[in-house]
């Protein structure tokens, strides 16, 4: 049947329901909302370095939700948030990103098989995503996003309760929540209290959840009171896809091959024959992923489709991997010849001309672009572990806020990735150094990670604006020192600030100090900066590296 | 002038202690080393120090050739005449063409045995080898000794810097080490003639803890040795760790010739021994 979108919406916030198609306009609120204020949530940085900002790495995250549900006609909510959720998961970005990805795939869980919502089940459906970001996360902190997921949970549960409740009612009250934790993140994180803001991801999910509710009550302020509910009830014939997990014993992926496929068609029918169900591809060529109890009906049927190639059917009891496979686009990859003896490949992110060739030089074979300025997303890491030619590949995140959407990449891919869990540039450098071809995988991540935590990493940059953490008061345009990601001194020039963040190091342990120049960096402060080391540390070996980073003037590495 | 007995043989690669040197009347044949247009015959005209010195003060790389093979028949035919045999041994024959210049001077003295044995090592390896051929009551005995102990020998070895090993060619091995930007420190192990990488750290105090393992991992050695390219300090510093942790052993300290020095370059320490 065929409605002026407009009218279908009216009729669908009459009908005091959540279909696909509003929950996609939503979104889209949800995401104009957020660009409106991606400033407003980049300055509540608490720190005063110029890093991934969290508005930006939401707004990023949120777009690649909504790229991939803007062109679908999809009426059904289950497929909406299905596609939203794997287009989050794809665009995370940094570690409020990656949450955001959590709580879309909670949200699109919890609502499989639905073809749409009443109130109280949106209500449900918003606390279990914040159930299932809690989840994701290994060590959930208070006063972060995760409490604004919980707290817009728990009250939009409250409003749903009222008998009279509605979409927008349930919306609003969850809004509300919403900002109300946000509020209160500076008392339960004391690096908030003392910057003198609240959190930024708890803030960014307020605005989202904001421009959520500036849809539905628009399209429930714009429907004329006469209109005609005649919302198409779901099909009937929808089969019921909540049944235990479980119950879906089998992680079942296949290719089909074959002429004038209709991708939907099969979609369709495979998702009916199990859970977690990717089915994407062209006409001719189709990959399959599917969680089932039955793989054999799933290959019977494909089977008759087209023809089946690389077939591969893991009990999930014993190996529980989700397997998404993001872009298959029918092409088969392509495998180079390994030539690395332990059969380990190395992907890095990192962001600068030198300091890309000093980790190629050690042996990384894709490099990332990305840390210090902008944060790569999990399909930018995810396509560069696809694209090397080994098996196993080890992943350096080599910043901390990429961790997170490191993390990520593993479910992702068929491929082992294991993630050295680097924060700076300087871990990364001493992992990479410390990495042996000849050796296995074992072995080379204890090498690894024994070799990363042995290096202190002195980040130098100015302040973009004034602020006030770990006890150190800054002012916009100071020199200030990062001694391990944590901000330590701040001063008037390189050569004082370098000095201090030395001494705090116990500088008597160390022998080296490799300073990565970064662009813009002066001769003249570089001079001043190396000639304090040898002054204040005569027992220090200075070597000075063309890092090419942005933002930061001087890495050093200390070990 | 009555024959008697059998004497040793080596080349300047052996970095033959003098003591050993004069105690058991080992010749020593050395190889040349060229800086420019200079020729110095290794350890002649030219002792560790001030190789290494002359090294870091060079724009250019010196090269070293092999001794010729009249080089070692002027050697066997002098000592033909004053014992029964000889047991030649030296630096490996995929390391250098010395051993083959040995075999064919020793095939220009007529009647005479020479046993050239390939070491397939370098260094003081070649030292221990000399001496435990000294130490045999007879020629044959002194032959069986050394070929019993060649498969037992090991180095490893710590560079300063790859810079060295990188133009000196001698590098398939080890390649993933190169093209780093980044002044790594090296541990390589010789092994049977081969060239292994082991690790690579970025300072030497990271280094030489797993150094020490690494020749742990060998099991009870019949002789020790710690090598350094003009760095006494650290090479005593690493016997005084190496004692602790092998009791009883004699350790031995030398220093790293001209021709290995070439390839290692300055500040390289070296862990040789034979395992029992």
């Amino acid at each position: 049947m065929k409605t002026a979108p407009r009218a279908d919406v009216a009729a669908l916030a009459e009908a005091q329901v959540v279909d696909g198609q509003l929950f996609k306009r939503a979104l889209l609120g949800s995401l104009s909302w957020l660009g409106a204020n991606q400033e407003e949530v980049n300055r509540l940085n608490v720190f005063p370095v110029p890093d991934g900002d969290t508005g930006t790495n939401m707004l990023l995250t949120l777009q690649s939700a909504v790229e991939d549900i803007r062109e679908s006609e999809a009426k059904e909510i289950s497929k909406i948030a299905a596609l939203a959720a794997h287009g989050s998961l794809m665009g995370a970005r940094g570690n409020s990103g990656v949450i955001l990805s959590q709580i879309f795939r909670g949200f699109a869980k919890h609502v499989q098989g639905k073809s749409e919502l009443t109130p109280a089940e949106l209500a449900d459906a918003l606390e279990e995503a914040a159930n299932a970001a809690y989840r994701a996360v290994i060590k959930p902190t208070e006063g972060t996003i995760l409490t604004v997921a919980r707290e817009a949970g728990k009250a939009a549960k409250a409003a749903a309760d009222d008998p009279k409740a509605r979409v927008n009612t349930v919306i609003r009250a969850a809004c509300k929540a919403a900002k109300t934790a946000t509020d209160k993140t500076p008392t339960q994180l004391a690096i908030l209290r003392e910057a003198g803001v609240v959190d930024a991801g708890g803030f960014g999910l307020q605005v989202i959840l904001e421009g959520f509710l500036k849809t539905v009550e628009e399209s429930e302020a714009q429907a004329p009171a006469s209109m005609p509910s005649g919302a198409p009830k779901a099909a009937a014939a929808q089969r019921n896809l909540e049944l235990p997990e479980e119950g879906w014993g089998y992680c079942t992926e296949f290719l089909i091959e074959g002429k004038g496929m209709n991708v939907d068609e099969i979609r369709d029918t495979i998702a009916g024959m199990g859970n977690s169900a990717l089915v994407v591809g062209d006409e001719d060529l189709i990959r399959v992923h599917v969680h089932t109890n039955e793989p054999t009906s799933v290959l019977a049927y494909a089977s008759g489709v087209g023809t089946l190639a690389r077939t591969k059917v893991d009990d999930m009891s014993k190996q529980h991997r989700v397997i998404l496979q993001g872009e298959a686009n029918g092409r088969a990859p392509e495998r180079a010849v390994a030539s690395r003896p332990n059969g380990i490949g190395l992907v890095g992110v990192v962001a600068g001309g030198g300091l890309a060739g000093i980790f190629r030089g050690l042996g990384v074979d894709a490099v990332v672009e990305g840390g210090q300025t902008m944060n790569p997303s999990t399909q930018d890491m995810l396509k560069a572990v696809e694209a090397v030619p080994y098996d196993e590949v080890f992943l350096l995140p080599n910043n901390a806020n990429v961790i997170l959407a490191a993390h990520q990449v593993p479910e992702l891919t068929k491929k082992k990735v294991h993630i050295l869990r680097t924060r700076t540039v300087p871990q990364g450098i001493a992992a990479m150094v410390a990495f042996n071809p000849t050796r296995g995988a074992v072995e080379n991540l204890a090498a690894m990670v024994g070799a990363k935590d042995q290096v202190q990493t002195i980040e130098v940059t100015h302040a973009v604006r004034d602020s006030k953490a770990n006890g150190v008061a800054v002012k916009k345009g100071d020199v200030i020192a990062l001694i391990n990601d944590k901000l330590k001194h701040s001063g008037a020039d390189y050569g004082s600030v370098v000095s201090l963040a030395l001494k705090d190091i116990k500088p008597d342990e160390y022998e080296l100090v490799t300073v990565y120049r970064g662009q813009g960096a002066k001769d003249k402060d570089l001079k001043l900066l190396t000639e304090a080391i040898g002054r204040d540390f005569p027992g220090l070996e200075v070597e000075v590296q063309d890092g090419g980073q942005q933002h930061y003037p001087f890495i050093l590495s200390v070990e | 002038m009555a024959k008697s007995g059998f004497r040793v043989v080596t080349d300047s690669t052996a970095d033959l202690p003098p003591a050993w040197r004069e105690k058991y009347a080992i010749e020593v044949v050395p190889l040349k080393v060229l800086f420019g247009k200079e020729t110095f015959r290794d350890g002649v005209d030219l002792d560790s120090d001030q190789f290494f010195q002359k090294l870091e003060a060079s724009q250019q790389l010196p090269t070293t050739s092999a001794p010729s093979p009249g080089d070692f028949a002027e050697v066997y035919q002098r000592l033909s005449a004053e014992c029964e045999g000889v047991v030649s041994i030296h630096l490996g024959s995929n390391l250098s063409a010395t051993c083959e210049s040995a075999r064919l001077g020793a095939e220009s003295v007529e009647g005479f045995p020479v046993h050239v044995v390939d070491s397939r090592s370098t260094t003081m390896a070649i030292a221990f080898l000399c001496k435990v051929a000294a130490e045999s009551p007879d020629l044959a005995g002194a032959v069986s000794a050394v070929e019993a102990r060649v498969d037992k020998l090991g180095i490893l070895a710590l560079l300063d810097t790859m810079r060295y090993i990188q133009m000196g060619g001698r590098i398939s091995k080890i390649q993933y080490l190169l093209g780093s930007m980044l002044d790594v420190k090296p541990l390589l192990k010789l092994d049977h003639g081969e060239i292994k990488p082991l690790d690579r750290t970025r300072t030497r105090a990271k280094a030489i803890p797993g150094m020490i393992q690494r020749l742990k991992e060998e099991g009870p050695l019949e002789s020790l040795a710690v090598m350094h390219g003009s760095a006494p300090a650290d090479a005593e510093k690493l016997r005084g760790q190496l004692r602790q942790e092998m009791p009883g052993l004699a350790i031995e300290i030398g220093q790293i010739g001209a021709v290995l020095g070439t390839h290692t370059g300055p500040r390289a320490l070296g862990l040789i021994y034979v395992k029992e």
